[in-house]
């Protein structure tokens, strides 16, 4: 059940309450009620914490890193889309899969939709079911991005209504298109571009994929795919 | 598994030290994974930021400092901006009553699974069973701590927790836990736990995690994993839980690229985890898939006491594991060996502030002071000076052993006189040169080169002529060399 604005001010809080917890923190910074800082909050210096800039060669430097970090980039131009995802599908032998890339274009939609009825692939509706019920079968899950991070060879993912955080996450192959104007240097400049937003406006999820899954627990080895999917392809496009 | 971090009180460091100093397997796994990622820190560091690398460890510093400074506006303000996204946020004295705020969700919403993604804070509070309790099945699913789930084992790295172990260790887990054919190949074990949690996440009611931040501007849960685990468990099942440490708070989103850049480098040396995922409430009504409903625990359990001004410094703690992974103690001892939730050097500090200086006396203790934790960390907690003060609250509040207490006061004294400290000199000498020799290992061409070698001495010597041989002191001092040559 969805809650509404209007009733949240109402949330059931459980445990000791908040004034009891403020208490004992306002005994430990030695006041007795909360005090606005004195003092503005440091600034992120970007002399310090930048690591790219726009002066950057931002396509070059975010394949260079998206690699890095283990993902595969595939540079083409948007004509070349539908057939480079026909090849790719092709490659992956996939059957059944998710797509959710609106912010690409309907056109690109609409004639993707044609072509992989052709091949045989099978979409399905992932808006048509709440949660990721319907994606654990897909063999391949395609989305968009509402930013990407050259420095750190990053795909973000948000959630929205024409978005899904499963489709990234569920299927053992994610392929995103990243748009070469979806670039961006630097997380600064992502942070940047949200600063003033309502946090209610917000996405309530936003990921930051850097690589596919990974884990090195069994002695240190590197193994990819153990709950998230083990290859993503990036469609990189000019434009 | 509760007793590996659980010990009883007052805990005492030597046995399990002991055990893990001649544990060959556990010498050898520890050292290299540590070592691999403290070259791997450096290097993702240096390679970032250059000359800046130590003013990107104060600007983190400051960051977290100005938080704590401030945690009363900053928690008010996170609760208030979680709450306007739908976030229904709890408040826990300590960990019993943590666990009863998720037992009741578990309860209320009638959960039968619960998928739980790795938090620190979740250990501390001893989650696991008290959920299980009820009836609500509970499974780590983060690849390590499913491991030591299976093998009723305990972690033993805050962000590595299943260094002590082997591939062969995962593989007897999974053939006899799960029925799987032996293998030790990594890549098919991971495939053999992917699908045995693909079927947990598909039926869970329940998601429960930690949080590595929370923006107070926004009121947003910031997880980092590698593995993806943290966003199925906040992903698929209908509620999420996120257990977080009222010292995980940063002011605003823009705070965050401060410190995540450090965070991952710190930690494995990645520049981003493979998923950083800010969460900003429930599911919208526009979205299709999501929780329905988010909690927050907010989780003092021992917090506000460090929170004094003369340890604030340690709640800056990102829990990124560097200072583990440089430590030349933790590297020999093992995790295990720190007797609590958190080891290695932050632990040394920690713990004997969260569960009582009186239960963990030799904690402080349990570093050279050599101050390779200092210079890891990425929010520049000054650990040696901790552990010093530490050292002196224990003496002042007469916490350490007579023994101790006699020799430092013996030795202060015949430092105090030179008359003293000669005799002192020339007893340690002699006694040392004597036992050589009945040894068979002194040598006497050289009077101010030549030495012995003792491979057993008494009391506090005894633990470094357990290990190795200990070179005696020459026959003639540099003092009387001096006096000859110079005539004074
Ligand atoms: S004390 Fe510093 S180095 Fe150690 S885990 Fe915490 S943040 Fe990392």
């Amino acid at each position: 059940m969805q809650k509404t604005t209007s009733d949240r001010s109402q949330l059931p809080t459980m445990g000791e309450g908040r004034a009891a917890l403020l208490a004992r923190v306002h005994a430990a910074l030695g006041r007795d009620k909360t005090q606005a800082p004195s003092e503005p909050a440091p600034v992120v210096d970007e002399s310090i914490a930048r690591l790219a800039s726009s002066d950057a060669d931002l396509p070059a430097l975010f394949t260079e890193r998206a690699q890095s970090v283990g993902m595969k980039v595939h540079r083409v131009s948007l004509e070349q889309v539908v057939p480079r995802l026909r090849e790719l599908l092709g490659q992956l032998e996939a059957r059944r899969i998710g797509v959710a890339a609106g912010s690409v274009g309907e056109r690109l939609e609409l004639e993707l939709d044609a072509a992989l009825q052709a091949d045989g692939v099978k979409q399905i509706d992932w808006q048509a079911r709440e949660g990721v019920s319907a994606q654990y079968d897909l063999d391949v899950g395609i989305t968009d991005v509402h930013a990407a991070i050259a420095e750190t060879g990053t795909l973000v993912c948000c959630s929205g209504s024409r978005s899904s955080r499963g489709l990234s996450l569920v299927p053992p192959v994610h392929i995103a298109l990243v748009r070469v104007s979806d670039i961006l240097p630097d997380m600064i400049d992502y942070w940047a571009r949200l600063k003033g937003m309502p946090n209610t406006e917000l996405p309530s999820s936003q990921a930051f994929i850097t690589g596919p899954s990974k884990t090195a627990d069994i002695e240190g080895e590197l193994v990819t795919g153990v709950h998230g999917p083990g290859a993503v392809h990036i469609l990189l496009i000019d434009g | 598994m509760s007793d590996t971090l659980f010990p009883k009180l007052p805990y005492k460091l030597k046995q399990r030290a002991d055990e893990a100093t001649v544990n060959i397997q556990l010498q050898q796994f520890v050292n290299h994974a540590t070592y691999s990622k403290d070259v791997a820190r450096k290097q993702a560091m240096g390679g970032a930021f250059g000359e800046n690398t130590d003013a990107v460890r104060d600007l983190a510093g400051q960051i977290k400092q100005h938080t704590l400074d401030h945690l009363d506006h900053y928690l008010e303000q996170f609760i208030d901006n979680a709450t306007a996204t739908g976030v229904q946020v709890h408040f826990a004295r300590d960990g019993e009553q943590a666990n009863q705020i998720a037992v009741a969700i578990a309860e209320a919403n009638k959960c039968r699974l619960c998928v739980k993604s790795k938090s620190m804070v979740t250990e501390e509070t001893h989650l696991l069973p008290a959920l299980e309790a009820v009836g609500c099945e509970t499974v780590e699913t983060d690849l390590g701590e499913f491991i030591l789930q299976l093998d009723n084992d305990a972690p033993s790295h805050i962000v590595t927790p299943m260094i002590h172990k082997d591939r062969t260790a995962v593989a007897r887990a999974f053939q006899r836990e799960l029925g799987a054919e032996y293998t030790e190949d990594a890549e098919a074990l991971a495939q053999i736990a992917r699908k045995h949690l693909r079927e947990k996440y598909r039926k869970a009611d329940l998601g429960i995690s930690g949080g590595n931040f929370l923006v107070a501007e926004t009121g947003s849960v910031v997880l980092c994993t590698n593995e993806g685990n943290g966003r199925f468990c906040t992903t698929a099942p209908r509620i999420h839980v996120a257990f977080v440490g009222i010292e995980k708070l940063v002011p605003r989103l823009e705070h965050l690229g401060v410190m995540l850049k450090v965070l991952a480098r710190s930690s494995t040396g990645q520049p981003l985890t493979c998923y950083t995922h800010t969460i900003t409430g429930p599911k919208r009504e526009h979205e299709h898939d999501g929780p329905e409903e988010v909690h927050v625990v907010l989780v003092d359990n021992g917090r506000t006491d460090v929170l004094h001004e003369d340890t604030r410094e340690m709640l800056r703690c990102i829990r990124c594991g560097a200072c583990l992974n440089s430590c030349p103690v933790y590297r020999k001892i093992g995790g295990h060996s720190y007797g609590a939730v958190y080891s290695g050097p932050i632990g040394a500090i920690l713990t004997p502030m969260l569960k009582g200086l009186e239960n963990y006396t030799d904690l402080p203790h349990a570093s050279s002071l050599c101050g390779a934790c200092y210079e890891a960390c990425p929010v520049k907690i000054n650990i040696p000076k901790y552990l010093i003060q530490l050292r002196r609250d224990m003496v002042q509040n007469h916490l350490s052993g007579t023994g101790d207490r006699v020799t430092m006061r013996l030795w202060g004294e015949s430092l105090q006189h030179e008359w003293s400290y000669r005799i002192g000199g020339w007893m340690q000498k002699t006694f040392a040169r004597m036992q050589a020799k009945f040894g068979g290992t002194l040598e006497t061409d050289d009077p101010y080169a030549s030495r012995g070698w003792l491979t057993w001495a008494p009391g506090p010597v005894k633990g470094w002529t357990q290990e190795r041989d200990m070179p005696t002191p020459t026959a003639k001092s540099f003092r009387h060399w001096w006096r000859k040559e110079h005539g004074r």
